[in-house]
């Protein structure tokens, strides 16, 4: 089905074009006339069928945001394009077309059925997000690549493959490989696979499928210990003292200091450090626990909050939902009553004793919403205040703990120092046996090169430790802020949306109410 | 067969003459109750003991030439233990001789005297059920009817105990009869169980339940449902300000609980007076009245404390119940102990601990002591001082044990297990109600257990009627019939084809007020329940697919038309339909639907919605179906008043009047579907109410087919085998027996015998095996001369090779020569055995010969 493009003229894809199909495709008889009297909207358009109408580029077709079924078959497209909105498709049928490459499928999630027949297709590829396709049609293509059809074992839900027509049917082994490696298909060629001719295909690839198996696996357990290792990280960055544990933000304090790499070759200086190293880290240690700790406490907290706000809601529901019922009993009663009343006085004293208990209701409704806001509002302020006063002490004690770690630091600094001196003392008078690297020496030509030297080293550490501390409190004071502000916006929504309701409700009562009024004046 | 004849018309006239007394009591306590007067009370009283004077005596219903020896006759074991018991309570009156004398060793059937604990026989009942206390005493008071004992006071002891088996026999007993039967089974299945003699109050000694509540009765306990209190959490909004006034309210709590409180008094006061109405009549005979039962001490069986079982009513009650005022002696089947305690306060102090031996004082020493507390040493001291009785005996009694038991073993047939009562059936009169028992297949239609329940105690006006089915083929199980409200509940269990569990109704005529359940789970429509008044029917389902759960239909009155106006041709019109859903989670709660009224009178289709989480209102949509024809004369197919809507959030879609058209379609199509439901509904009602009138009017029983003795079939087909299995033992019995058969072929067939040929036969026959038996000594012979050469061949060759053997060879020599002697020496004994036999062998074939009915009249003339 390949035509010439010179013998046909293209046709494009526009509103007219649209329009008449979707007429014709739509609701017949009275549903149609009802339709025709007030127009399809395209969004309504569940599914839609183009075929044979020359259409070498898909376009405008993007207003279809609900169409679930596709069919474009018999035309001369040569790309796949311009489905990206259509993300309910369920259905596509692109059979006898010119596509070269597979492409542009990668927002149709709900995909379940794919045809591509009779196209110049020469590989399968790109149809990765295509998780729930379960019907896969690609015969009379040019695929010529038996190891190809490997790349389908990523759909579960396959069940159902068309490849008659392709180059590589006519391996001998075609049928066989493609059982064997896709387990789960029922439907080869549209035809039911035999269980003979799955077994024959099982013992032959056994071992290069248990390979692949193994393979899959490794990377299936591979991608799972990553992610254990992202959530376990994740948990520790929630509670603010990610890489706290374990020697990270000491070997990050050296890590960008060349002086004290230097100063390292002093003699006495390995074991100092050492001794801060361990010192250093059980405090990183103790930040770490506190924070996760901590953490806790304010999950738990948050918790407490969200469940007892879901209780006053719910208790607030149930109270609106029964005053409702129960006005709604009474309500219908009475305009059966106002419908069978006969004089119009009566219809109108019943009238107006409906109106009353309407803004009755309304009444009602509104207090239940504004003692609710009150008590909330007491009850968030009082969280706001535990949520603060707990992320201050956290703060606090992480400040105290951090101020440990500087002071540690300063020791070693002034340990360092003297040593420097120290040995300086003893290269000045040439009591320094020991042998030097040439820049170590280098740093010991006078006193003011060696201190500045060390207090360089020493400013950077500082400068680390004081980073690590503003990361941790600005995280935490930002959670906190967040946290309060949603809390706010949330109940500001939901008063706004439940006051909407209710005047929306009552609106619509009202005019119940008014036509009635209405009709019955006709009658 | 006289005595038998005999035997049953002294059981009639003890039966009869049973009848009258307990009639005589009867009217007795009747008259006991009308008057209520102290001084005429014990008039009556006396009155009542004269009436019981006549009590038949027992002992001459009973048959005791089917019964074993060792009912008739004493062991010398026994004779000694009889004397070993005599000196006992020779000692005990000397001891103590205000106290009554001890129940030891009464007559049996067969007026022996035998004593108490050897008439306990121990047995395990083949059947589950009597494996646990409670079920076991339940079928002991069942199976036995109970005989009043001769004298309700003390003064004159039962002399006679019969045997367990005797009393199975007879299905009757006193209270002791009642437990010893009781004791030995319950021992038999491992209880540490003890007969008791005592005293115990009248209700229990007479079996009168009148003042108790029927078992079935009795609610079960309600659990203590105590609600938690709960916790106000940390941000539990505080409830709104209560703005009313602190006083007032105050007051009003006032006047509502002075008001609660005469309430209160007068409920109480009424209570009070009840109770007093029911508190028996005060009994002249308090704390005399002899009675017996089983007390089950803890330990065995996992039995956590001890108890008191009453043989009579198979109830059991705490060691410390009222009901039981004192304890003479208690005995189990290797012991007998005596109560030294003081029993003032009933048996509310005693101390079950059997191996005290100041509390209690045993007959027997060396018997094992169960319950012992205290330090071995010091009781054998106490033993030792105290037990004057007992070092009199001490020589002889150092190892002598209970004999075993006299009597045979308990045996139940699975016929009177079955039917437990005597004749099947028996009556229990309770507090406000009357229980009657039958046993199963014994009523036509299925009736086991009928339970009436009176208005009060005086048992005259019948308030609810509850009877109980087994083995119905429809499956019922229960009927109660409430006899104010004329309502009749049937229960059934499951399995019938119309999955019925419950019928509420007044009559069986359809369109009337009823309630069915069903097993909604076996039914495909997951119907659960419906109900019918005249004009509705409301059915309640359950687990759908398409989540109904309710369905409700309005009936108008049915038009009259002249044609047939059975319910089939003229149905009555549907006013209304009320369908409701459960929440489908697959879809959005605006698109689920909540209710769906049809509206058929007025051509409308209410639809409500499912309410959104968060929301309080729900959508609602309205559509009148009106086929109206606009001023052109088109016909209008769909105008937005034709649907009111409201939605709690407005969509865009549902606004096209294309959409709303589309589904007033659907909800016509759907009223089209419901209507016809509610069609088939009604038909199966129908059905249900025909099906069930001809199950009642032919009530069959169903029968095991593991039952053969009811099962006609399996019956039968037992019967067959057992009919074949004894046809082919004759028929293998028959084979062997004809001798004669290989020499009457010799002989022309047809032909009669001559007596010379007879003759010729007879001899022939007896040559033959005489032939025969020295063949088969001759080839022992042969054997056994083989055995033996071969034997000494072995034997050379063992000498000659000896030196150059190896250990190997020389073993397997030994053990060929061990084995050679075994069969040599078994040889020796077959040849001896045979020379014995042999003769006698032709002997009897020879006198078998000459009685042969074939032979015997040739032959006749020698004999």
């Amino acid at each position: 089905m390949i035509r010439l493009y010179d013998t046909i003229e293209p046709n494009v894809i526009d509103e007219e074009l649209l329009k008449l199909a979707v007429e014709e495709q739509g609701p017949q008889e009275e549903a149609g006339q009802v339709a025709k009297q007030e127009g399809i909207n395209f969004k309504d358009v569940r599914s839609l069928q183009l075929d044979f109408q020359n259409i070498l580029r898909i376009d405008n077709l993007w207003q279809f945001e609900n169409l679930r079924k596709l069919q474009l078959d018999n035309n001369i497209i040569e790309r796949i394009d311009g489905l990206d909105s259509l993300v309910n498709l369920v259905w596509l049928d692109l059979s006898f077309n010119n596509i070269e490459t597979i492409e542009g499928l990668d927002n149709l999630i709900n995909l379940e059925d794919l045809s591509l027949f009779s196209n110049r297709i020469s590989k399968m590829d790109a149809m990765d997000t295509l998780v729930k396709l379960q019907v896969f049609s690609i015969g009379n293509n040019m695929i010529d690549n038996l190891l190809n059809v490997i790349y389908l074992r990523r759909f579960p839900e396959l069940r159902s493959l068309n490849l008659a027509g392709n180059p590589v049917c006519e391996n001998e082994d075609y049928k066989l490989f493609v059982t064997a490696y896709l387990g789960d298909l029922v439907y080869l060629d549209f035809r039911l696979i035999d269980a003979h001719t799955r077994e024959a295909g099982f013992a032959k690839y056994q071992y290069s499928i248990y390979e692949l198996k193994h393979r899959e696996n490794q990377m299936q357990y591979k991608l799972e210990e990553e992610k254990a290792n992202i959530a376990e990280l994740e948990k520790h960055k929630a509670a603010y003292v990610e890489y706290l544990n374990g020697s990270y933000l000491f070997d990050n304090l050296y890590s960008d200091d060349t002086e004290a790499a230097k100063l390292a070759y002093l003699p006495g200086v390995p074991e100092l450090l050492e001794t801060y190293k361990t010192k250093f880290v059980s405090i990183c240690q103790n930040i770490f626990d506190y924070g996760l700790i901590q953490q806790e406490k304010r999950t738990a907290e948050v918790d407490l909050f969200y469940e007892c706000l879901g209780e006053a809601l719910s208790d607030n529901r149930d109270l609106g939902l029964k005053t409702i019922n129960e006005f709604e009993k009474k309500h219908v009663k009475m305009l059966h009553d106002i419908r069978n009343a006969n004089e119009l006085q009566v219809v109108d004293a019943k009238m107006s004793e409906c109106a009353e208990e309407i803004s009755h209701l309304f009444d009602i409704l509104m207090t239940y919403e504004m003692q609710l806001v009150e008590q909330l509002e007491e009850s968030i302020n009082n969280f706001e205040r535990n949520i603060i006063d707990m992320v201050g002490t956290f703060v606090e004690n992480v400040q105290g703990l951090m101020a440990q770690c500087r002071d540690l630091e300063n020791h070693h600094h002034e340990k360092l120092l003297e040593i420097s001196i120290n040995t300086l003392e003893k290269i000045v008078k040439s009591e320094f046996d020991e042998d030097l690297p040439d820049d170590v020496r280098a740093l010991f030509s006078d006193k003011d090169t060696v201190v500045n030297a060390v207090g360089a080293s020493h400013d950077i550490h500082l400068l680390k430790i004081d980073n690590r501390e503003d990361e941790l409190i600005t995280n935490v004071s930002n959670w906190c802020s967040g946290i309060v502000d949603k809390v706010h916006t949330d109940e500001h929504n939901r008063n706004r949306k439940r006051v909407k309701e209710i005047n929306q409700y009552i609106d619509h009562l009202q005019n119940e109410l008014d036509n009635l009024d209405f009709g019955d004046l006709l009658d | 067969m006289e005595v038998l004849k005999e035997k049953v018309e002294e059981e009639e006239a003890a039966e009869r003459e049973a009848e009258a007394e307990q009639a005589a009591r009867k009217a007795a306590a009747e008259k006991e109750e009308s008057i209520l007067d102290r001084d005429d009370l014990i008039d009556l009283e006396q009155k009542l003991s004269e009436i019981e004077v006549h009590i038949p005596e027992v002992p001459s219903s009973i048959d005791t030439s089917a019964l074993p020896e060792s009912y008739k006759t004493n062991t010398a074991q026994e004779k000694q233990l009889l004397k070993v018991a005599d000196n006992f309570a020779h000692q005990y009156s000397h001891l103590c001789p205000d106290r009554e004398p001890l129940f030891l060793h009464p007559l049996n059937e067969c007026d022996v005297p035998k004593f108490v604990s050897t008439t306990i026989r121990p047995t395990l009942m083949p059947y589950p059920e009597l494996y646990n206390w409670d079920t076991c005493a339940d079928f002991v008071s069942d199976f036995l009817t109970m005989v009043p004992l001769p004298s309700p006071i003390q003064l004159v002891r039962p002399e006679y105990l019969f045997s367990p088996t005797s009393v199975l026999k007879y299905q009757k007993g006193n209270c002791f009869d009642f437990s010893n039967l009781l004791c030995s089974m319950l021992i038999g299945s491992g209880y540490d169980a003890y007969c008791v003699s005592g005293y115990a109050s009248q209700d229990i000694c007479l079996m009168d339940l009148t003042r108790e509540v029927c078992p079935l009765l009795r609610k079960p306990e309600e659990a203590a449902s105590q609600k938690e209190k709960v916790v106000p959490k940390r941000y539990t909004i505080k409830p709104p300000k209560d703005l009313r006034s602190k006083f007032e309210l105050a007051q009003k709590a006032k006047k509502e609980a002075e008001i609660a409180a005469q309430e209160e008094k007068k409920r109480k006061e009424e209570e009070n007076k009840l109770l007093e109405l029911d508190k028996p009549p005060p009994d002249p005979m308090h704390g005399l009245r002899i009675h017996a039962w089983v007390l089950v001490l803890c330990g065995k069986r996992e039995v956590p404390e001890s108890f008191f079982i009453d043989p009579f009513t198979a109830h059991s009650y705490g060691t410390t119940d009222e009901h039981f005022l004192g304890i003479e002696s208690i005995w189990n089947h290797k012991n007998y102990w005596i109560n030294m305690q003081d029993c003032w306060n009933g048996c509310k102090d005693l101390i079950f601990d059997l191996g005290d031996p100041v509390r209690w004082e045993f007959m027997l020493f060396g018997t094992d002591k169960p319950y012992l507390t205290m330090a071995d040493q010091e009781e054998e001291e106490e033993a030792a001082d105290e037990d004057d009785i007992e070092i009199l005996d001490k020589e002889e009694d150092k190892n002598f044990d209970m004999p075993l038991s006299w009597v045979e073993q308990i045996y139940i047939s699975a016929k009177d297990f079955e039917s437990r009562c005597p004749q099947g059936r028996k009556v229990i009169q309770y507090k406000q109600c009357k229980l009657e028992k039958w046993a199963p297949y014994l009523n036509g239609n299925g009736l086991v257990t009928r339970l009436t329940i009176y208005e009060n105690a005086d048992c005259r006006k019948v308030v609810e009627v509850k009877e109980w089915y087994e083995n119905r083929e429809d499956f019922l199980e229960m009927r109660r019939v409430d006899k104010t409200t004329h309502l009749t509940t049937e229960y059934f269990k499951p399995g019938h084809f119309l999955a019925l569990r419950e019928h509420t109704y007044k009559t069986m005529a359809p369109e009337t007020d009823r309630s069915m359940e069903f097993y909604y789970d076996t039914r495909v429509d997951g119907l659960e329940k419906r109900t019918e008044t005249p004009n509705s029917m409301t059915e309640y389902y359950k687990d759908r697919a398409d989540y109904l759960v309710y369905r409700h239909v309005d009936y108008g009155i049915r038009l009259k038309k002249f044609s047939l106006n059975s319910p089939d041709t003229n149905p009555r019109p549907m006013l209304k339909i009320t369908e409701r859903f459960d929440r489908n989670l697959s879809k959005l709660a605006d698109d689920d639907v909540a209710e769906r009224i049809f509206v058929v009178s007025d051509e409308r289709i209410q639809l409500r919605y499912h309410c959104r989480d968060d929301y309080i209102t729900t959508s609602k949509r309205e559509f009148l179906k009106r086929n109206d024809v606009d001023n052109k004369g088109n016909k209008i197919i769909m105008t937005p008043d034709m649907c009111v809507t409201y939605e709690v959030e407005p969509r865009e879609h549902t606004k096209k009047l294309l959409f709303q058209y589309e589904m007033m379609m659907n909800l016509k199509n759907e009223e089209k579907i419901s209507k016809h439901q509610v069609w088939e509904s009604e038909l199966e009602v129908l059905e249900i109410l025909k099906t069930r009138e001809e199950e009642e009017d032919t009530h069959n029983l169903t029968v095991s087919i593991y039952d053969t003795t009811r099962n006609e079939k399996s019956k039968g087909q037992r019967e067959a085998l057992e009919r074949q299995a004894q046809e082919e033992h004759m028929r293998q019995v028959e084979a062997e027996l004809d001798y004669l058969a290989p020499f009457l072929v010799q002989l022309p067939p047809g032909e009669k015998l001559t007596r010379w040929q007879a003759l010729r036969l007879k001899d022939e026959c007896l040559n033959d095996f005489k032939q025969r038996l020295i063949d088969k000594a001759n080839l022992i012979q042969t054997r056994f001369e083989k055995e033996t050469q071969e034997l000494q061949k072995k034997q050379q060759w063992y000498q000659e090779n000896q030196v150059t053997m190896t250990l190997e060879d020389e073993e397997s020599y030994l053990t060929y020569c061990s084995q050679a002697m075994f069969r040599i020496r078994i040889l020796e004994q077959r040849l001896n055995r045979h020379k014995e036999l042999a003769p006698q062998k032709y002997l009897a074939l020879e006198e078998k010969l000459y009685k042969d009915p074939r032979l015997i009249e040739y032959l006749k003339v020698f004999v």
